[in-house]
């Protein structure tokens, strides 16, 4: 099951406190920056959740972040759809999709799976490319971010939208946690570990796996639904299959079903990448010559790296204080 | 309760289940002897649908399970354990347990709340562990427990789903004698309505839990009776050869 520590714990407020500083302090283009990090790490976490704890490692994920974005920009521009509607339509849409892609893929392991989610990415990605629905190669334009100036939000703003992306990040996140932590994300989990086990008790297995697919494509979806307000513009170029691989980079870079690592990466993949490129504009091999580093050091990514360190040592540190606080209280006691 | 039609399964030219007939009664124990080989655990697979027979049928509750896929049938009541160690083995003793109970109860699919703090995952996680002996291991992984205590987690599992018929592939394979007669004890201490199917290679602990014995040679029933018939019969002597003799 996922188990918060107090490491998770400490990161978990560390990455909160120090984007919600950044919301609210940032110029322009650190907001540009914050946002771009938060809709990442919106993708990585759902592809977390089903790529570390179901061991559905997938290659749409980018493409269906890129559907939630065109559902959106489709259901306001051309249906006149109110965009919290609109929204609500693309998260649905999107859901749906990764639910058949899942229920699709289920029955395949390993490569395969991969393999299965890349073609679907890749239809996804070449229809969107030519359909004149969609504007081809053009992409569309004039999408509308949602309006929330009725609880004093005004979204057109790049602060305030910076916060909204990171409400729903959180909120995205307490939703992984819940779906990890029900019956069934335990049952994905045994699935991970023991498949033939879990189907010889009587558990229907594609089914688990489905449903966890759908429920991470309607976050993938709400992260698509906000880039699409976010740029105010969508492209076919999000549903190319290096999105999804970048975002997969990512999610092994922070350590692969951890949750938290992946968002780490996420901002540290986002913050190299501007770094860097400033510098070079060879920064996909400095990415590179990362990830090369860490899956040769055989930690699971830098969160993993970090916890096999300093996890036990922090939660030694804080039974140590709570049993001090215990001795203490006896004295008062007796 | 658990019936087979002449079943018949061959893997390419090798005819490994052949015309295999059994019938078993509710609450009965009944015992699979057979030698390496045999088609002992081919014949499981065949019956809980993780192989599919070339001919013949199978039977669960009276009603024909053969079509059904393999959660289907475990979801009718018929559990199995494996020969080998079939576990999650990075997940506590309590877990693995609890998985299993989760699927009986229905609350392994659910999205609101975790299925093993349920009242009845839990009940039954708590009498599973105290039927196969795991109580003082239930926090520990399953990897830093002995083989003897996984053998014992085997069995459990396969019974948290609160079968009607457990199949068990040689419960106590690879433990030593001292631990297989405890095996043994635990086995006849299951609920006498349960129906027991257990393949076994040892000829004196199958006489311990035995109610009727079936024996498998080259994949075929060279013998269906009592214990005590077993024990006179000719044929198995031969079979059996040294282990028989000390019986
Ligand atoms: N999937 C398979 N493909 C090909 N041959 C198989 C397969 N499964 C089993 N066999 C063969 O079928 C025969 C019977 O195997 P099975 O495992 O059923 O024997 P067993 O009676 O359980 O033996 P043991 O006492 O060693 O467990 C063996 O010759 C085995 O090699
Ligand atoms: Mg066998």
């Amino acid at each position: 099951m996922f188990q918060h520590t107090a490491l998770r714990y400490t990161a978990l407020i560390l990455l909160a406190a120090g984007a919600f500083a950044q919301a609210v302090t940032a110029g322009y283009f650190g907001l540009e920056v914050l946002t771009e990090i938060l809709l990442l790490a919106m993708l990585v976490l759902a592809l977390d959740m089903v790529a570390g704890f179901g061991g559905m490692v997938s290659l749409c994920h980018g493409a269906l972040m890129g559907l939630g974005a065109y559902a959106y920009a489709i259901l306001t521009t051309k249906a006149g759809i109110a965009p919290p509607v609109a929204m609500a339509g693309a998260i649905a849409i999107t859901g749906v999709a990764a639910w058949v892609i899942g229920a699709i893929g289920a029955r395949s392991h390993g490569i395969y799976f991969i393999m299965a989610t890349l073609a679907f990415g890749q239809m996804a990605y070449s229809y969107v490319f030519e359909a004149p629905l969609f504007g081809g190669d053009d992409g569309m334009g004039g999408i509308p971010r949602l309006d929330l100036t009725l609880i004093g939000l005004d979204l057109n703003d790049s602060r305030s939208f910076a916060l909204f992306c990171l409400l729903l990040l959180a909120a995205s996140y307490g939703a992984a946690v819940l779906i990890l932590r029900s019956g069934l994300g335990r049952s994905l989990i045994g699935v991970m570990h023991n498949e033939q086990r879990m189907r010889a008790l009587g558990l229907t297995v594609w089914r688990i796996k489905a449903d966890v697919f759908g429920l991470s494509g309607m976050i993938a979806g709400l992260a698509g639904a906000l880039a699409a307000q976010h740029v105010m513009y969508i492209s076919p170029g999000p549903l190319a299959w290096t999105v999804s691989g970048e975002a997969l980079v990512v999610v092994i870079l922070g350590g692969l079903g951890t949750l938290v690592g992946p968002m780490i990466g996420a901002a540290a993949f986002v913050v190299l990448k501007h770094e860097v490129s400033n510098v070079t504009s060879y920064w996909h091999l400095v990415v590179g010559v990362l990830l090369i580093a860490v899956v040769m050091s055989r930690a699971n990514g830098l969160f993993g790296w970090i916890e096999a360190r300093w996890g036990a040592r922090l939660e030694r540190r804080l039974s140590d204080l709570t049993r001090k606080s215990d001795a203490e209280e006896v004295p008062t006691d007796a | 309760m658990l019936e087979t039609r002449n079943l018949d399964k061959s893997f390419g030219a090798v005819h490994v289940t052949r015309d295999v007939s059994l019938k078993l009664e509710r609450g009965e124990r009944r015992v699979i002897l057979g030698p390496n080989g045999a088609g002992k655990t081919t014949l499981f697979n065949l019956l809980v649908g993780e192989l599919t027979p070339d001919s013949g049928a199978v039977l669960l509750a009276g009603e024909d399970v053969t079509a059904l896929p393999v959660a289907k049938r475990a979801r009718r009541g018929l559990s199995r354990s494996y020969q080998k160690n079939t576990l999650f083995d990075g997940l506590t003793v309590e877990e693995n347990l609890g998985l299993a109970a989760a699927v009986h109860t229905g609350s392994a699919t659910r999205l609101w709340g975790d299925s093993l703090a349920t009242p009845e995952v839990r009940e039954i996680v708590e009498e599973v562990a105290e039927q196969v002996r795991l109580m003082p291991y239930l926090h520990a992984k399953v990897s830093e427990v002995s083989y003897g205590v996984r053998r014992q987690l085997e069995v459990g599992v396969a019974l948290a789903t609160r079968p009607l018929v457990l199949l068990m592939d040689e419960p106590t394979s690879g433990v030593g004698p001292e631990m297989a007669k405890g095996f043994h004890e635990l086995l006849n201490d299951l609920p006498r309505d349960l129906t027991l199917l257990i393949i076994e290679h040892d000829m004196d602990l199958a006489f311990d839990v035995a109610d009727t014995i079936t024996v498998l040679n080259y994949g075929e029933v060279v013998f269906d009776g009592l214990p005590d018939a077993a024990r006179g019969s000719k044929l198995l002597k031969e079979i059996y050869l040294g282990s028989w003799e000390d019986a």
